[in-house]
């Protein structure tokens, strides 16, 4: 994974966008579309991965106790200033030194820091936004405090929890190509390599791919929601949509 | 006395932070198969001793028993599958749909698939719900519809006990008077042991076997049947909280029918016209009544009784004012205030059944037992 000095993908200066585009060599050879997505998706799959490893469970017990609202508060703050690029230059350095070379232990620390903030707080309310009648009768039904926290609260919570991780995801797949700054490849590659070589088919291209991504990202996410989700959790997401927005 | 179903011994709650107990050294014996109305200000302690009931809130010191075993000693889960609970909130799962709901516990208990259809179906049935509503979401059903889910939800694995907390609280008087009655009927069938919280004077006395009236910091001011209740109120508390017209509100709880019989002045149109007049003057009254085949046909003026050859041939003054046997003495008093005749005829399934007077109805207010 150490890449010094950086390979650049090397496209003559008067190719059209379509012809760059439409070229097979663009998609599949060693620099190709294909490899470079594949490592962005699997460096997002993998910030998010752990995302939600660390971020629901601490969320969700901690909204089924009550607790920790400051800490849910201070997270919307904190989480929103963080600036992903200067932490992930930052964390270049002290990679280096630990010997975790350049990549991709920053990019993945910052993308993870911006993944946590929606992901956590998305769980959080909307655990706590769920109707403490319902839980109740729940609980004087005979529900144990797992079964409440499952198939009480996070049932109910499943599709705001979604929200929080699409929202985490777009984000993530659209900040990963700083990536490409920071000594690594990915789809940001294109944009970097068009600037060094002030070419302006590989600066659009880049862009638009990484913009692709980023609503396919989206969209696969959506679909994820919909098959998971069973019809009468979805039918109130529909419904609660219009009364109250969701934290995002 | 019959056997108590649940016993509160000095149940006391103090809960973590307030100066002063929400419940103090409560006692309190519930009947088995009888419906107990908690009643009170607002913050006096009514929710916190039902949810002690199904160990939702723990007391801090005190003992309850359900069938004469100390509940804090039985496993919570189990314990609480025997008390239905329902709340004004409802509190139904809004993802679920009705016959999910009403089949919570018994799908936590493991039941067959056909078993829990079967039983969701005459739960449906039990509160007067619809097949097809059975397949909706709660937010497609009106409040009154709902709260009948939470019923059917709570009846779910037949628990003996039922807590039920301001449970027709969010629905308009109507709806709520019909809930009433439907909990009523559906009492007389089942004979749950039931405790309900209720901040409505009339709905305690109209429901309840027995009426606690709680103080601020849960302290029993009294517990009677609401017919004592309001005739005699044990302390200045209880008077003041249940209001000027406590001897009105009595007129609710007894029925025509507990009145003594009272032929009054009635007859039978086959009788001769000087019987009529005779009874007309031993009763110093302006009307007869009269009878045909054991039915009430209707009332005739004295003047016309002066020149009538028989009683048939009198002209009959109709409608007369009806009630039934079953009718409380307050409707009774309402039928009696819009007739003309200031004396209601009770109709005993198509049969003459005697008259109702005010002066009966005032005489049956002054005996205390109903
Ligand atoms: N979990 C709690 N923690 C602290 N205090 C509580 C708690 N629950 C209730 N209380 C307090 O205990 C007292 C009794 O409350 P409770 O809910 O039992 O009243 P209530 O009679 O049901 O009132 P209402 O008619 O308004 O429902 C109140 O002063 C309330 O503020
Ligand atoms: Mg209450």
């Amino acid at each position: 994974m150490i890449a010094l000095p950086i390979a650049q993908a090397a496209v003559p200066r008067g190719i059209g966008l379509l012809e760059w585009l439409g070229d097979l060599d663009t998609w599949l050879g060693p620099d190709g579309i294909l490899s470079s997505g594949l490592d962005t998706v699997t460096l997002c799959a993998a910030v998010m991965g752990t995302g939600i490893l660390l971020a629901l469970p601490p969320a969700a017990l901690l909204a089924h106790l009550r607790r920790g609202e400051l800490t849910a508060t201070a997270l919307v703050t904190l989480g929103r200033a963080v600036p992903t690029f200067a932490v992930a230059a930052l964390l270049v350095p002290v990679a280096l030194r630990r010997g975790w070379g350049f990549e991709p232990w920053p990019i993945f620390l910052a993308l993870l820091l911006l993944a946590l903030p929606p992901l956590y707080l998305n769980t959080y309310t909307a655990i706590r936004h769920v109707d403490q009648g319902t839980v109740d009768a729940a609980r004087a039904m005979g529900f144990g405090e797992r079964s409440i926290l499952f198939r009480v609260e996070f049932a109910l919570a499943i599709s705001v929890v979604f929200t929080g991780i699409r929202v985490a995801a777009v984000q993530v797949v659209a900040t990963e190509p700083i990536r490409a700054f920071l000594g690594g490849d990915g789809l940001g590659r294109y944009v970097r390599d068009g600037l060094g070589q002030n070419n302006e088919t590989l600066i659009i291209g880049g862009a638009l791919l990484i913009a692709a991504l980023a609503a396919t990202t989206s969209l696969v996410v959506t679909l994820l929601e919909r098959v998971t989700v069973p019809h009468g959790v979805r039918r109130l997401r529909l419904q609660t949509a219009s009364r109250r927005g969701s934290i995002g | 006395m019959t056997e108590s179903a649940i016993r509160l011994l000095e149940l006391t709650k103090l809960f973590d932070g307030a100066g002063e107990p929400a419940v103090t050294a409560l006692t309190l014996d519930i009947p088995r198969g009888s419906i107990v109305a908690l009643i009170g200000p607002s913050g006096c302690g009514k929710t916190t001793t039902l949810r002690m009931i199904n160990r939702l809130i723990e007391p801090t010191s005190g003992r309850i028993e359900i069938d004469g075993e100390d509940a804090s000693l039985r496993p919570v889960a189990e314990l609480r599958r025997g008390i239905g609970y329902v709340i004004q909130e409802v509190g139904l799962f809004p993802h679920q749909t009705v016959h999910q709901n009403i089949g919570t516990v018994p799908r936590m208990l493991r039941w067959e698939r056909a078993r829990v259809d079967e039983r969701v179906a005459e739960l449906a049935g039990l509160v007067g719900l619809e097949p097809e509503q059975l397949g909706r979401y709660p937010d497609e059903l009106s409040g009154g519809q709902q709260q009948r889910v939470g019923v059917a939800r709570a009846l779910a694995a037949d628990p003996p006990v039922l807590l039920m907390d301001e449970p027709f609280g969010a629905v308009d008087p109507i709806v709520r008077a019909r809930l009433q009655d439907e909990l009523l009927a559906l009492q007389e069938r089942l004979r749950k042991t039931i405790v309900l919280v209720t901040h409505d004077i009339d709905e305690a006395v109209k429901v309840a076997d027995r009426v606690a009236v709680l103080n601020v910091g849960g302290i029993l001011e009294q517990y009677a049947p609401p017919d004592e209740l309001l005739h005699a109120p044990a302390s200045a508390f209880v008077e003041e909280f249940l209001g000027d017209d406590r001897e009105i509100r009595r007129l609710a709880l007894k029925r025509v029918g507990d009145l003594p019989f009272e032929q009054g002045p009635v007859l039978d149109i086959g009788r001769a016209p000087a019987e009529a007049r005779a009874l007309l003057d031993d009763a110093r009254s302006e009307w007869i009544g009269l009878t045909s085949g054991g039915s009430f046909v209707g009332w005739a003026h004295r003047d016309h009784v002066e020149e009538a050859a028989t009683l048939a041939a009198l002209p009959r003054e109709l409608p007369a004012a009806q009630v039934r046997a079953s009718s409380t003495l307050r409707e009774a008093m309402e039928v009696i205030m819009n007739s003309r005749t200031s004396v209601a005829v009770i109709d005993d399934g198509g049969r003459f059944g005697g008259i109702v007077t005010l002066e009966q109805i005032r005489s049956g207010l002054a005996g205390r037992d109903a």
